[in-house]
């Protein structure tokens, strides 16, 4: 359960990026938060686990309060949100597992962590996860020989090796190609109802946010417009968003049906 | 000549309007100035320089044949110069890295550190290695240490200057992806920054190495220890023969040197 | 979970980071070489413990004698400093000039094989010396004295320049070589239309920093009596006059940034 409540961020003296926003978001629901360039998503997740400073507010994941820890506090509450990026942020010159096992640096020591000796548990869940998304024959290549989809299963997998309580999502599909993009969102969604794991997704395809969340939240100028499920999510909610300026990866790509979305393979990586 | 075919050139290949032009003419008067007020005002003996071309030849006919008589000594002393400059490099990792550490603008750990770092890097690099070995042979006497010492004082501003660079450049995202994963500082760096420098780390190393190789040729000169110490003494006692043979030996080295660090340079890349 | 790797029957596996040098003998080899080089270094290296022993409380006296810096006798700090300029200008001057003609020559697509190997001897040589060492075989040949300091630090500014313009010259664009000589001109006209244009930029930005270079270098070579400051200092610290020392040390530290940043600011001037 992550409760977020009149969160406010302002760099500087500029106008506020978010301006008092509540959020609730409940375990074992996938949330898609919509909106236009600069609207405040990407800053919104970063508050979450505190990469970046917010201004004002309360966000409380489980309970506990995460807007004002410090140090050890905050790096314990971290390892319990994990991040998936657009950019992937992949160690690029580590293998594989290496990138994967980094999921679990705020556990180990620094000891473990510097020669890699870690826990064979910890080894153990490595390799399962990345069995369940397609990677483990991948563990000892160099993570900048991969493709795009195949390195941001290593980012999922390696936001879960956190044993996260809650995962943040920002712009994961962005720098991929539409096909793969799709399996990554599908990916998302299924590891969610596993896990049963709340899952916050930056995302900018409308029609992918409809296809694979319960629910839309849509922001815009840093206040939440739009907060339901995609069925209520129609173009009066789009045009509100996007203020009619931007007209965004629309519906043109029909949801698929949820006898399509069954069929996803974790093994296709291409 | 320079400025002038310069211009010349500019003339022909490039517009250039009135103002370029007058900005050029006035560069090339000011370096004419300041040339001919430096041939006027220098305090050099004209015959001399007339005569140099003779003293030249003449000194370079006394050199030949190079004399190999000495050359068990010369040997040794090329590995002593080697040993300086090897383990003058390695243990220079040892204090440059911490330093290009406070010293890079993203990793430092506060301001104050920030400033320490980069004065520690401007005070190394101004003094030139042989003044360092002036200061280190006055300190601890003539020999090897001195030479080390001073080697060491003059690679910690290249290498943390270089290395400072390199943090400074990396890729932020793995940064950010080790800092939401709860890491601590000290992980981040094991997994964020370390990797990504490893291989300009490599690259900065070998160079300074083989940069050091030649300075550490001259060290000797002012007692600090190498081949430079031959060649001063075989210099004062005028066996130009056996001069010859070191200069010989030093170009031999420093070729090899330069050989060797291609190879490794392939090598890490 | 979706689907279950059929193979998993290991309830727990190992995972070892792959080793940076995979094949264990060159592993293990390279580290006991690189022991036995340090302790074969070690040892052969001769130490004189006694005397450095004594470092500390020299270093003691050096130190408190040298500060305060003493700057009362700055007239001869000025000329020390005025000498090295001057040396540091002719040389750049004359080394920048006699570097066109060894670069051509170094250049492997203008210059027939039997010159470049000549003109690459040439630059090889004068770049594997140090400059203190061919300062003090000037010396040795014409003197004490700025002389033997333009001379070499002018052959060290061949060494550098005709080095980085030898590869300038090499990556040019044929293109305008061909042009030139399609239109019936010379191998001189054909470098002084094809050739210069395109690598003279370049030298005007290489004279600065080498001038910027050899005012460093100067401050050196005077160690070893080739004028300059360099020479100035050697005789204070020869004559334990450690805070005039300190002074010329403090000077030459702040000319070197300032000429630095000039150096620095007028290149970006021109490119």
């Amino acid at each position: 359960m992550l409760e977020i409540s009149n969160l406010i961020k302002r760099y500087g003296h500029d106008e506020p990026v978010l301006k008092g926003l509540d959020l609730a978001v409940e375990d074992n629901s996938v949330i898609a938060i919509v909106g236009a360039s600069g609207a405040g998503k990407s800053t919104l997740l970063r508050c979450i686990n505190r990469l970046v400073e917010p201004t004002s507010g309360s966000i409380k994941l489980n309970g506990t309060e995460i807007v004002n820890l410090r140090h050890r506090d905050l790096r314990r509450v971290r390892r319990k949100i994990g991040m998936v990026f657009q950019g992937f942020n992949l160690i690029d010159r580590l293998t594989v597992m290496e990138n994967v096992l980094a999921g679990r640096l705020g556990y180990v020591s620094l000891f473990q962590a510097v020669t890699r000796r870690y826990p064979a548990a910890d080894i153990e869940r490595a390799f399962v996860l990345m069995e369940r998304v397609g990677i483990a024959h991948y563990a000892n290549k160099r993570a900048d020989e991969l493709s795009g989809g195949e390195r941001q299963r290593v980012g999922v997998v390696r936001a879960l090796m956190q044993e996260p309580e809650v995962l943040l999502a920002d712009e994961p599909t962005a720098s991929l190609d539409p096909r793969t993009s799709e399996q990554i969102m599908v990916l998302l969604q299924s590891l969610a109802s596993e896990l049963s794991l709340p899952v916050l997704i930056n995302i900018h395809n409308v029609a992918q946010a409809r296809s694979y969340t319960d629910r839309i939240v849509g922001l815009r100028h840093g206040t939440m417009i739009f907060d339901g499920t995609p069925g209520d999510f129609d173009k009066e909610a789009l045009d509100t968003i996007y203020g009619g300026i931007e007209a965004p990866e629309d519906d043109t790509a029909p949801p698929p049906s949820s006898g399509e979305r069954e069929k996803e393979a974790p093994h296709d990586a291409t | 000549m320079v400025e002038q075919d310069d211009l010349l050139a500019a003339r022909i290949w490039r517009r250039h309007d009135p103002r370029e032009q007058l900005i050029r003419y006035g560069a090339l008067l000011a370096t004419l100035m300041l040339v001919v007020w430096a041939v006027r005002d220098i305090d050099i003996f004209w015959p001399w320089v007339w005569d140099a071309p003779n003293q030249i030849s003449s000194l370079g006919a006394r050199m030949w044949p190079p004399d190999p008589g000495r050359l068990g000594e010369i040997t040794r002393a090329m590995l002593e110069t080697v040993h300086i400059a090897t383990l003058a490099t390695m243990l220079t990792v040892f204090i440059a890295l911490p330093v290009s550490y406070i010293a890079a603008q993203n990793t430092t750990p506060n301001r104050a550190c920030l400033w320490l770092g980069r004065f520690i890097l401007v005070a190394s690099r101004s003094v030139n290695t042989i003044i360092w070995a002036l200061l280190f042979v006055a300190i601890f006497g003539p020999g090897v240490l001195a030479g080390i010492l001073a080697i060491m004082c003059r690679s910690v501003g290249f290498i943390g200057k270089l290395m400072g660079e390199a943090i400074e450049e990396i890729d932020r995202r793995p940064v950010e992806a080790m800092e939401a994963t709860g890491a601590s500082k000290a992980k981040v760096i094991a997994y964020a920054i370390v990797p990504q420098v490893v291989p300009a780390f490599f690259a900065i190393v070998i160079l300074r190495w083989d940069i050091n190789i030649r300075e550490s040729t001259v060290l000797g000169l002012v007692g600090a220890g190498g081949i430079g110490v031959i060649l001063q003494g075989s210099i004062d006692t005028f066996a130009w023969q056996t001069v010859a043979t070191i200069l010989i030996a030093i170009i031999a080295l420093v070729l090899i040197g330069e050989a060797l660090t291609g190879l490794l340079r392939r090598r890490v890349m | 979970m979706t689907r279950p790797d059929p193979g998993d029957t290991t309830p727990v596996r190992i995972w070892r980071k792959p080793p940076f040098i995979a094949n264990p003998m060159l592993r293990y080899g390279l580290l006991v070489l690189l022991v036995a080089y340090l302790i074969w270094a070690l040892a052969t290296l001769p130490f004189n413990w006694e005397r450095i022993g004594e470092g500390l409380p020299r270093a003691a006296r050096i130190f408190g004698g040298g500060f305060p810096p003493n700057f009362s006798r700055f007239d001869l700090l000025l000329t020390g400093f005025t000498e090295s300029l001057q040396i540091a200008i002719l040389a750049t001057l004359l080394g920048v000039l006699l570097s066109i003609p060894f670069a051509v020559m170094a250049a492997r697509n203008i210059a027939p094989l039997p010159v470049y190997l000549l003109g690459r001897a040439v630059i090889i040589i004068s770049r594997s010396f140090h400059p203190v060492i061919v300062a003090i075989l000037f010396v040795a040949a014409v003197g004490f004295g700025p002389l033997a300091g333009i001379l070499t630090l002018t052959l060290y500014s061949i060494g550098f320049v005709g080095k980085l313009l030898a590869e300038e010259i090499e990556e040019i664009d044929w293109g305008q070589v061909e042009a030139m000589r399609a239109t019936g001109a010379g191998y001189l006209a054909t470098l002084y239309y094809a050739v210069f244009p395109q690598i003279l930029p370049r030298q005007v930005g290489l004279s600065m920093y080498q001038l910027d270079s050899n005012l460093r270098a100067s401050a050196v070579v005077g160690i070893v009596g080739a004028g300059g400051i360099g020479s100035t200092l050697m005789n204070a610290f020869g004559r334990y006059d450690y805070d005039f020392a300190f002074a010329i040390l403090l000077v030459i530290i702040a000319v070197i940034l300032v000429s630095e940043g000039i150096s620095g600011w007028v290149r970006k001037q021109i490119w």
